[in-house]
């Protein structure tokens, strides 16, 4: 039987199908992709971030998205390091995540607006939604999109991911639940999103690295990491967050639930869309603030 | 009867019908018990709606990604509610119908983990999230926040929906069908699978479905601890011997071509793969020692379908 060739578990153990295994130490990494340029993602914690009751202090989180913003733009000023990622003409969609048990956090959100606006360009050409951007005006003639969402594991795509967060700019997500979700960065070659996105923010104050069901929600499965990942490129940063609940599983469980549900569209959005790097031996990880159990 | 009479009960009726959420649920539930009602006051929290109901077109709607992991094991619908009580958080009951028993069960054991709560035919609690199967239902329940006070009204929402399903069945058989007591080593976890998807899920062996499992076969995954290193073995039901021959050619030639006329091959771990058709069923044996343990786990499991007479 002959055929188009398929990823298989070999692929994984000779360490020629992406990055996912890697930190299980069942895989090594691709010597030809060594010498290549890097991208960038920040990393960013800070012990104080959440107060003894699990909230947000906002100026805590105000000062790591900043710091963060500014090392990824390599700009020493914060209202120069945003301005190099907008113009004041732009009308910018903030794609947040709406998922009641671990939503964006309304602080979050609420930075990034004001960012945005301190930018120079006026509140009315700016939104922040997620199920409704389809029908949100801002959304539809945006020019510049910022995603922001909490890292998490999901059940069928194995990540929470920044990809896929924008599922919700297609009117049949289930459409795209193939192999685990693979064909998420499709949606990143249409043209309501293509090349619009100008950061790409994955929350991870309180991250959540298992869960089950439908509500897959399991308050066991959250922890306080109190960071923050940063990038311009999505698959990057969405490498670098899965690679985070890897190592959180298997130090949590031991090796055993290190292998499940494998985010394949990240590597699949590298691979095949070209819309960024998943081999985390070509992202340079910039891990600044608070380095307890950073993981990574 | 006067006609007022008749028409006043006729009313009282048809509203009950829309109003009373026991009575909307039970009159209609075949394989559940029409005298027994779960949706009623629980220690103060109040189911605050009707069940909503999905079937396999809608369920996207519920939760969407999830979802795939229920119609996967042949789904035919969800009823869902949730119970609520002033300044308590919420309570999110879910009864999924499956097809059969078999796959009821395949849904609870696959994402198993947490001690039994002697519900059902099979439960588990733990963080708040009650899970149960009975029948060819699988059923969650699930506290918002933890709590002594909601934990005790899940465990009691829980009894009474076992109480109300009149059906019982059995597990896979195909989950017996894999060597345990026959070998030298012991038999970690073993789980019920319907596709490669879930496969996947439990030990990643391709992209795509090269060993062509379909949701109406059925396979079972286990996990086995030997002093050399962890093993798993996968037997797959197929309805042919034909079918069963022309998934273990697509196994070997996606995964093992450079195997050897035994149909063993050794892999970039240091570890053996090797795979062989018994009549209607493929079984495959990944990350064995030596080829001579991967042969040794086939040919038990030979004995074992041959004794079934399969």
């Amino acid at each position: 039987m002959k055929g188009k060739k398929t990823i298989t578990r070999r692929d994984f153990l000779k360490g020629s199908a992406g990055f996912l295994l890697a930190s299980s130490g069942l895989a090594t990494i691709p010597c030809s992709a060594r010498a290549q340029a890097k991208t960038k993602v920040v990393v960013i914690r800070n012990v104080d971030v959440l107060d003894s009751n699990s909230e947000i202090k906002r100026n805590v989180l105000q000062a790591m998205l900043d710091e963060a913003v500014c090392t990824l733009t390599s700009k020493k000023e914060t209202q120069a390091a945003w301005k190099s990622l907008f113009v004041t003409t732009d009308v910018v969609g903030i794609k947040t995540n709406a998922w009641r048990y671990l939503p964006t956090p309304k602080e979050l959100e609420a930075l990034v607006h004001q960012r945005i606006v301190d930018v120079g360009i006026p509140a009315s050409n700016i939104a922040i939604d997620d199920r409704g951007v389809l029908d949100n005006p801002v959304f539809n003639k945006a020019t510049s999109l910022v995603n922001v969402r909490p890292a998490r594991t999901h059940h069928w795509a194995g990540m929470g991911s920044c990809l896929k967060n924008y599922i919700m700019f297609v009117r049949n997500p289930s459409a795209y639940h193939d192999e685990g979700c693979s064909d998420l960065g499709k949606i990143w070659t249409y043209p309501l999103v293509k090349g619009k996105t100008r950061l790409n923010i994955l929350c991870a104050l309180t991250p959540q690295f298992y869960g089950r069901g439908a509500n897959f929600f399991d308050r066991r499965y959250v922890w306080p990491y109190k960071g923050l990942i940063v990038g311009i490129d999505p698959v990057a940063v969405d490498a670098v967050g899965a690679e985070l609940l890897l190592k959180k599983r298997i130090a949590h469980f031991g090796d055993d639930r290190a292998l499940d549900v494998q985010p394949v569209h990240i590597s699949v959005a590298d691979k095949k869309y070209k819309l960024g790097v998943s081999d985390l031996s070509r992202i340079e990880i910039v891990k600044l603030g608070w380095q307890e159990e950073v993981l990574l | 009867m006067t006609d007022i009479f008749r028409s006043l009960l006729v009313g009282i009726l048809l509203m009950s019908l829309f109003v009373s959420p026991c009575f909307a649920y039970s009159k209609q539930e075949a394989g559940m018990n029409v005298t027994v009602s779960w949706l009623s006051d629980v220690q103060g929290w109040r189911p605050v709606s009707e069940l909503s109901p999905y079937n396999s077109n809608t369920i996207f709607q519920h939760m969407n990604g999830a979802a795939e992991l229920y119609l996967a094991f042949n789904f035919r619908e969800l009823k869902t509610t949730k119970f609520e009580k002033h300044a308590r958080p919420s309570i999110i009951v879910e009864v999924y119908e499956m097809a059969s028993s078999e796959d009821a069960y395949g849904v609870f054991t696959f994402e198993q983990q947490d001690p039994g709560a002697g519900i059902g035919q099979g439960s588990e609690f733990g963080g708040g999230l009650l899970r149960f199967w009975k029948g060819r239902y699988f059923v969650t329940i699930f506290g918002e926040e933890p709590g002594v006070d909601i934990e005790e009204a899940i465990l009691i929402i829980g009894r009474r929906i076992d109480a109300s399903i009149r059906d019982s069945g059995n597990p896979p058989k195909i989950i017996g069908y894999l060597p345990d007591k026959a070998l030298t080593f012991s038999k970690k976890d073993a789980w019920f699978l319907r596709s490669h998807i879930h496969l996947n899920q439990r030990f990643f062996v391709a992209r795509t479905n090269i060993l062509m499992l379909t949701q109406d076969g059925e396979a079972v995954l286990a996990r086995y601890e030997t002093k050399d290193g962890r093993i798993h073995v996968l037997l797959v039901r197929y309805p042919t011997p034909d079918k069963a021959d022309a998934a273990v050619a697509s196994f070997r030639n996606a995964y093992m071509p450079d195997a050897g006329p035994s149909g063993s091959v050794k892999t970039e771990n240091g570890r053996w793969t090797s795979a062989a058709r018994l009549n209607n069923f493929a079984v495959v044996v990944f990350d064995a020692g030596d080829e001579s343990s991967a042969i040794n786990i086939i040919n038990a499991t030979r004995e074992i379908l041959k004794k079934e007479g399969l």
